[in-house]
């Protein structure tokens, strides 16, 4: 057992430098967004504020509607998630629970959805936008993003552990669907559809591929698109502000995940992928 | 009339048929049991009457009614599952109303009636907890008190006991005995255990690859096993079944090689068949052993003893054929000659071809 | 004949249903998924600028045009270099590493997992200006510390190769962590028994990893495997676009990237599109190839 411990030591510390390199550019944006400018660049190693400031944040605030973006951010990851939740969880059920012809080619056919490269679909997607008169619309970024193949999966993978004779039980007593989805299997599932819900509020709280492509005005953006208006690059000039916008962009995503960390890495370590 | 009759059902999967050709009637008010080796079709025939499985051919009849197409909530029958399917996220009065709830029964009757099963269940102080913080035991009741609040016509249990440790199966036997003589529904049992086939049941189903081996008392499936195959999984250790010679012309039978004198009833009755190849058939506890000469007896060799605890398995190897047989004794050195005599009142005689036993003669108990 | 007819007519019943709790699904996936791969198959036989009323039939001449470009190779090198890259940071990395953390480590399991998953819930966007500024190659903390031990930083990203490898370690950042958990759940599902039994018999660590964990937890390698190359490459347009927009001279374009720059930059839609379709095609290759090759030592339960 003595000799097990020995040689576990090595990889802990390989798993701590890692570990390291991947928090460090997070406090080190969240130490520079207090940071006054000049302070700054005199010392990028030192990334503790010590002449706290929130000018950067001021600065941001100034420059652009916040409120109007952060909202804009809001309501594309609230939309979109909530019927993201719905239509993946009523497909789900219709995989799980019911029988019908060519359910195996659907079901591989929404799978290998995931497998596209967005460049297959982003000229015909960008053209429907814009016959639809929603381009530069929040809803022109929410409208492709309502159904997804990957909800469909974590859903089924979640309702195929409920064992069937749950279901059978039900059904001896002359219960029909509506009422065995929303009594049994909506509870049953709660959790695997909180920590989805959860995990696409935060994909689509970051999305940048597809809402730049549609959005143009300032105050149509998401907190991502004002993020890359600070980015250049040779840096730019605007470092600090930077910092405090990208604090900004990851400060809800981070909250979420540090509240329903369980949750989250659950969904993926409970789920396989067969 | 409650009854339940299949008449030629058959059931397949694809290419796999599972149960084959069955004529069964199941008498109102009756505990019957299907009994057999896992994969036999008895979980299949009784999830058939529940309506979980379509009927592939062939009719199946509930209280005079053919009820093939009929959806399963409209059979009017209560199961009970081996894992219980309790629904993990209701409490047990939740989960023991549910049902009923669904269904608009009035409230009152609801409380009346789940008032009743929780008495007799000794679900009683238990009604809001989860089914992750009951017993085994506890589950099992309350799945079947889900069951017993339906009061419905048919009362189904698949392996209901399967999954408790050996004390409380004996006790959960008597408690579903008690509780059905209360409702007297028809009353369908699927287990694989003999015992509890035998304590439960009035009438026991046996079935093996599909096939309906026997069907009629455990008192008669014990002691008048119908083929081969219900002598040897009714009974434990199973009976010995070994060939049987019998001589036309002298109405003498031997056993491995050596006469035995059957009786006179059995000899004429076995002349009487005209079966050619015979198997004889004796249960270990009908065997007396000793080491000298008996008069009856067949001379044989001790493989092994058994230790079964109240008695002892004796492995004898009587010239090639494995016979076992029970003793009050141990001291049965392996190697050593044993004398081995049947007790010729209790034999049975098969067909080697069909695997049927011929019957008794009628003079025999 | 009563019981087939039966099973039919519940059959039917529960079909309307599936298709019903279907529909929503299929039309956002008709609408934004099949239309979109037909018409962009369509778009590649046509020369077309978006705006055009008009759209001219050119057979092949997109796909000769695309051939015929020598950015098209220098892109699918690039490509090729990031699916490397990727491969090895993100996929072979965290396969070890999460073998690593079930079999070898037994304390910090769960903080490990923890903060390992965390830059996979921050946007690649802001990924891409931090490390714009921690690795600046003249006041950037790396650059400094470098500067430290007199090894100069180089200016990433004017350099061809360096500046693929700096926005594929940029990628990694936030990929790491979800492939690193996907993997892990599949490596602690191996049954225990199969690995103590192993362990009993003191077979070394590396063989334990290349003869059981392996095949057994395969499935789920190939999933990983995949979604590195066709997500990845999806993920590194983020740091592509908002750090060097495929420069210095389509140095850092990958092909996503450059079917992206044909089509809003240009305006050659027929060209991105012919473009999207032969990636698609090379991806299906490799797919192919993948499926003749990997596969065939995975086991799969079930």
């Amino acid at each position: 057992m003595k000799t097990s411990r020995f040689k576990s030591i090595p990889w802990h510390i390989v798993f701590m430098v890692t570990i390291v390199i991947l928090i460090f550019p997070i406090i080190f944006a969240i130490g520079m967004s207090f940071k006054p400018l000049e302070d700054a660049y005199n010392n990028t190693i030192n990334f503790l504020p010590i002449h706290p400031t929130l000018e950067n944040y001021l600065t941001f605030f100034d420059s652009m509607d916040v409120l109007k973006i952060t909202s804009n951010t809001f309501i594309i990851a609230s939309v979109v998630t909530f019927f993201k939740v719905i239509t993946s969880f009523l497909a789900a059920y219709a995989f799980v629970f019911l029988e019908f012809k060519g359910k195996n080619t659907l079901y591989f056919l929404l799978i290998s959805m995931i497998f596209i490269p967005f460049s297959i679909t982003m000229i015909p997607n960008y053209l429907v936008i814009s016959d639809l008169g929603l381009s530069d619309s929040i809803w022109g970024v929410i409208l492709p993003q309502l159904a997804d193949a990957v909800g469909i999966f974590l859903l089924r993978q979640s309702m195929k552990t409920i064992p069937t004779s749950l279901i059978e039980v039900a059904r001896l007593d002359n219960l029909g669907h509506a009422r065995i989805m929303k009594d049994i299997v909506l509870p049953l599932v709660k959790p695997a559809i909180t920590s989805t819900g959860i995990w696409f509020f935060i994909l689509s709280w970051n999305e940048y591929v597809w809402p730049v492509l549609i959005l143009k005005t300032v105050d149509n953006y998401t907190l991502p698109l004002a993020l890359q208006m600070y980015i250049s690059s040779e840096g730019g000039t605007n470092f600090t502000v930077a910092m405090a916008v990208a604090v900004i962009t990851m400060i809800i995503p981070l909250t979420l995940y540090l509240m329903f960390q369980k949750y989250i890495i659950g969904t993926f370590t409970s789920s396989g992928i067969k | 009339m409650k009854e339940i009759r299949f008449e030629n059902v058959c059931k397949s999967y694809g290419k796999t048929e599972v149960v084959k050709n069955l004529n069964l009637t199941i008498k109102e008010g009756e505990r019957l049991i299907l009994l057999g080796p896992s994969g036999c079709g008895k979980s299949t025939t009784l999830r058939m009457i529940a309506g979980l499985e379509d009927i592939t051919s062939g009719s199946l009849y509930m209280g005079d009614k053919r009820v093939n197409e009929l959806p399963s909530g409209k059979r009017n029958v209560g199961m009970v599952f081996q894992n219980y399917a309790l629904y993990p996220h209701m409490n047990v009065i939740q989960n023991i109303t549910y049902g009923l709830k669904v269904q608009k029964f009035p409230k009152d009757e609801i409380n009346l009636r789940t008032d009743a099963a929780l008495g007799m269940l000794q679900l009683k102080g238990y009604e809001n907890r989860l089914p992750k913080d009951l017993s085994g035991g506890q589950r099992q009741r309350v799945a079947l008190a889900r069951a017993v609040v339906k009061q419905s016509d048919y009362f189904l249990l698949d392996e209901p006991l399967s999954n408790l440790d050996a004390q409380l199966r004996v006790s959960a036997r008597k408690e579903l005995v008690k509780i059905h003589e209360l409702y007297k529904q028809t009353f369908v049992y699927v287990t694989h255990d003999q015992v509890e086939a035998m304590t439960v049941g009035d009438r026991i189903a046996l079935m093996y690859q599909g096939h309906l081996q026997m069907v009629d008392t455990p008192e008669n499936v014990y002691n008048r096993p119908a083929n081969i195959f219900t002598a040897k999984f009714i009974g434990s250790p199973p009976m010995n079944v070994i060939d049987m010679a019998f001589d036309n012309s002298n109405d003498s039978a031997y056993l491995a090689g050596q006469e035995i004198p059957l009786q006179e009833e059995w000899r004429n009755y076995i002349r009487q068949t005209g079966v050619k190849e015979l198997a004889f058939g004796i249960r270990p506890e009908h065997i007396t052993l000793s080491k000298t000469q008996l008069k009856n007896g067949l001379k044989g060799f001790v493989k092994y003893v058994e230790n079964h605890g109240s008695s002892y398995g004796v492995y004898i190897d009587l010239e090639g054929n494995e016979i076992i047989a029970m003793s009050e004794s141990n001291k049965w050195p392996p190697k050593e000659a044993i004398y081995v005599e049947p007790r010729l009142d209790k034999m049975h005689v098969f067909d080697k071809q069909t695997t049927n036993s011929i019957g008794y003669p009628t003079s025999i108990r | 004949m009563h019981a087939v007819k039966a099973t039919n007519k519940r059959m039917s019943k529960e079909q309307w249903l599936a298709y019903g709790l279907l529909i929503p699904t299929l039309l956002i996936f008709a609408l934004f998924m099949f239309w979109p791969f037909v018409y962009t198959i369509y778009l590649s036989f046509f020369d077309w600028n978006m705006v055009k009323p008009t759209k001219e039939f050119v057979g092949f001449q997109n796909y000769i045009d695309v051939l015929s470009d020598p950015n098209t190779y220098k892109v699918f090198g690039n490509t090729f270099l990031y699916i490397v890259l990727l491969l090895i940071i993100n996929c072979s990395i965290p396969y070890v590493f999460a073998f690593i953390l079930d079999l070898v480590l037994k304390r910090y399991k769960n903080f490990y997992k923890g903060a390992m998953f965390l830059p996979s819930v921050i946007s690649l966007v802001v990924g891409s200006i931090l490390f714009t500024w921690i690795l600046n190659p003249v006041s950037g903390p790396v650059a400094i510390i470098l500067d430290w031990f007199g090894v100069e930083m180089p200016i990433w990203s004017k350099m061809d190769g360096w500046v693929i490898v700096v926005l594929s370690l940029i990628t990694s950042w936030k990929v790491f962590g979800y492939n690193f958990i996907v993997l892990y759940a599949s490596i602690n599902g191996i049954s225990r028994e199969i690995i103590e039994a192993a362990k009993l018999d003191r077979v070394p660590l590396w063989k334990i990893f290349f003869h059981i964990v392996l095949p057994m937890s395969g499935a789920t390698g190939i999933y990983v495997l995949i979604i590195t190359i066709v997500q990845g490459l999806q993920y590194v347009f983020t740091p592509i676009k908002v750090i060097t927009q495929g420069g210095p001279n389509y140095a850092s374009a990958n092909a996503i990237y450059h079917a992206y720059h044909e089509a809003f930059v240009l305006y050659r839609t027929g060209h991105s599109a012919a473009l999207s379709i032969l990636t698609m095609a090379i991806f299906i290759t490799l797919l192919i190839l993948e499926f003749k090759f990997v596969e065939r030592g995975v086991h799969y339960e079930n």
